[in-house]
């Protein structure tokens, strides 16, 4: 297996756009090919494009020739549209960096788009509760809120977790992606405000739940050692881990304890050789903020059901144990769901290379992990990233 | 150069909601091989599938068994009573066909080893508690399909 790094990036601005799904691929391209000077849309070999649900939201399949013709790729070794719901960004990564590691193509790149602004918007939430299987959870109205709603009670049950702990997760993530130019939310959101937002599906206030989001993005991936005709500050893809136990909630391993998330963190470290500890920055799926709660104790940062005391005590902010979402997450950055990893991806980038601002920069910062879940958080995507090669 | 005409043309405003965006599955023999799930519930049964082979209770019902392969699964009854694990209600972002519901609350329902989810009928969010006994009921649609839901024991 060949050593992969990721050598450009670019992608829009995210939130309520006034822009088609075309427009925004266009909008994403051309920011990537702008950004590196020695790659041209014919020499892209590989072509994946995570979309979720461009049938449903635009009434529009076989998305990735429409997104190699809109950007002048002519793939030559592989093309596919990569569907895993909220982790399909991940899933397109991943399946790129399969690509070049195993020598199919030289050249990949790894495409997320998703227009989720519709003119009904009750349509948009149709779509979004077939995910769950819709004969036997999304028939009851299961939708992501409903699900992570009663993820979180009994997170509360169990474990005495307090809305308080977390509505913080979501002040501390619109507080980055103030400082986050393409965020969708550009204003601070503190803990009061979370807890007098909205009521959505108790106990999920309006801020505990990430938006509804436009927003494309893509990352041109390499040979690690073909990298420095590209760039001099490359993405260097050191490990990863996925894994998937049942779909329906009868199937689930467990509503408060996501065990196909510890099983990807353990493979994840396995893979690239690091430990929990040396994660410096940690892109985290806080699609509510009950999951990233979740996530600091499947990853092993603090004991099961610590997660609320974990950001109570500032662990998970810039200087504390690790810097959960300096990006902003979901929460602040909007959830594009094709587009989401992408976007995560990116961001880790410019972090090594000291280009985000710096309220939100974790300074010397070596490795960083991108996650996402799907679906009822059965399904863990994890991709682990360092600033040098390793 | 000749003109270029202009002329308005009629689309329907307002369409039926269309079979794949109903959240009822097609329950009769003709579309499913699980229909006597359906037939038991009209008989007010709640019912599933347990694989004669190696015992395991499915669910949903199906056709095989995933742990073992065997399509020797016999009809089992999860009884009428059960106990909420988890419950929340829709409030606000209700899919199409669900709008006229909100609010309605949705729970983790605990039945003869099963953990199923289900719209919680008769009940108020406040109202419900973790561990809460809950009764079977069935509801009937337009076209004379069935489903099942919960509502909080007397
Ligand atoms: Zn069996």
């Amino acid at each position: 297996m060949r050593k992969v790094a990721i050598v450009a990036g670019g992608a829009t601005k995210c939130g309520r756009r006034e822009a088609s799904w075309r427009d925004l691929v266009q909008e994403a391209g051309k920011s990537m090919f702008d950004s590196v000077d020695n790659i041209s849309p014919r020499d892209i070999e590989a072509l994946l494009v995570g979309a979720a649900q461009p049938e449903r939201f635009t009434f529009q399949v076989h998305v990735a020739p429409m997104v190699a013709e809109y950007l002048g790729i002519t793939p030559t070794k592989v093309i596919a549209t990569t569907e895993l719901m909220c982790a399909s960004g991940q899933a397109a990564i991943r399946y790129a960096w399969a690509c070049v590691a195993s020598g199919m193509a030289d050249i990949a790149l790894a495409f997320g788009v998703e227009k989720m602004y519709m003119r009904d918007m009750a349509e948009a939430q149709t779509n979004m509760t077939c995910v769950l299987d819709r004969e036997w959870d999304g028939v009851n109205g299961l939708s992501a809120p409903p699900f992570f709603a009663m993820t979180a009670q009994r997170h509360m049950f169990e474990y005495g977790t307090t809305k308080e702990q977390m509505a913080m997760v979501s002040a501390k993530n619109h507080h980055y992606s103030t400082m986050n130019p393409i965020a969708q939310f550009q204003k601070e959101v503190t803990v009061e405000k979370v807890l007098s937002s909205p009521m959505v599906s108790p106990p999920l206030n309006l801020f505990d739940c990430s938006g509804i989001t436009d927003g494309a993005a893509g990352v041109i991936l390499v040979p690690a050692e073909d990298a420095s005709k590209y760039t001099d500050t490359p993405l260097h893809l050191i490990g990863s881990g996925q894994a998937n136990i049942g779909n329906v909630v009868n199937n689930l391993a467990s509503i408060t304890e996501w065990v196909p998330l510890k099983l990807a963190v353990e493979e994840t470290l396995r893979t690239a050789k690091i430990t929990r500890d040396d994660i410096d920055i940690a892109e985290l799926h806080d699609c509510f903020t009950i999951s990233e709660i979740m996530e600091y104790e499947a990853f092993g940062w603090c004991e099961k059901g610590g997660g609320g005391a974990f950001i109570e005590e500032g662990e998970p902010y810039i200087g504390g144990k690790v810097a959960a979402n300096p990006r902003g997450g979901l929460l602040g950055c909007g959830h594009p769901l094709g587009a989401t990893a992408i976007l995560q991806a990116i961001d880790v980038m410019q972090q090594f290379r000291g280009e985000v601002p710096k309220g939100r920069l974790v300074k010397d910062a070596e490795i960083a992990v991108t996650q996402n879940l799907s679906g009822a958080a059965n399904v863990h995507s994890i991709m682990a990233y360092s600033r040098s090669p390793k | 150069m000749k003109k270029v005409k202009s002329e308005r043309v009629k689309r329907t405003e307002e369409i039926k909601l269309p079979q794949m965006l109903d959240f009822y599955p097609l329950e009769d023999e003709k579309n499913t091989r699980i229909s006597l799930f359906f037939e038991n519930l009209k008989e007010h049964r709640l019912t599933t599938t347990k694989c004669n082979s190696c015992g395991k209770l499915l669910w949903p019902p199906r056709i095989i068994c995933p742990d073992c392969m065997s399509d020797e699964l016999e009809w089992i009854d999860l009884g009428s009573e059960g106990e909420l694990y988890a419950f929340t209600e829709m409030r606000l972002g209700a899919p199409l066909g669900f709008a006229e519901d909100v609010p309605f609350c949705i729970g983790i329902v605990k039945i003869s080893g099963l953990s199923i989810s289900a719209r919680i009928d008769n009940a108020k969010y406040e109202e419900l508690k973790i561990g809460a006994k809950v009764q079977l009921k069935i509801v009937e649609l337009e076209d004379g399909r069935v489903f099942y839901r919960f509502v909080p024991s007397k």
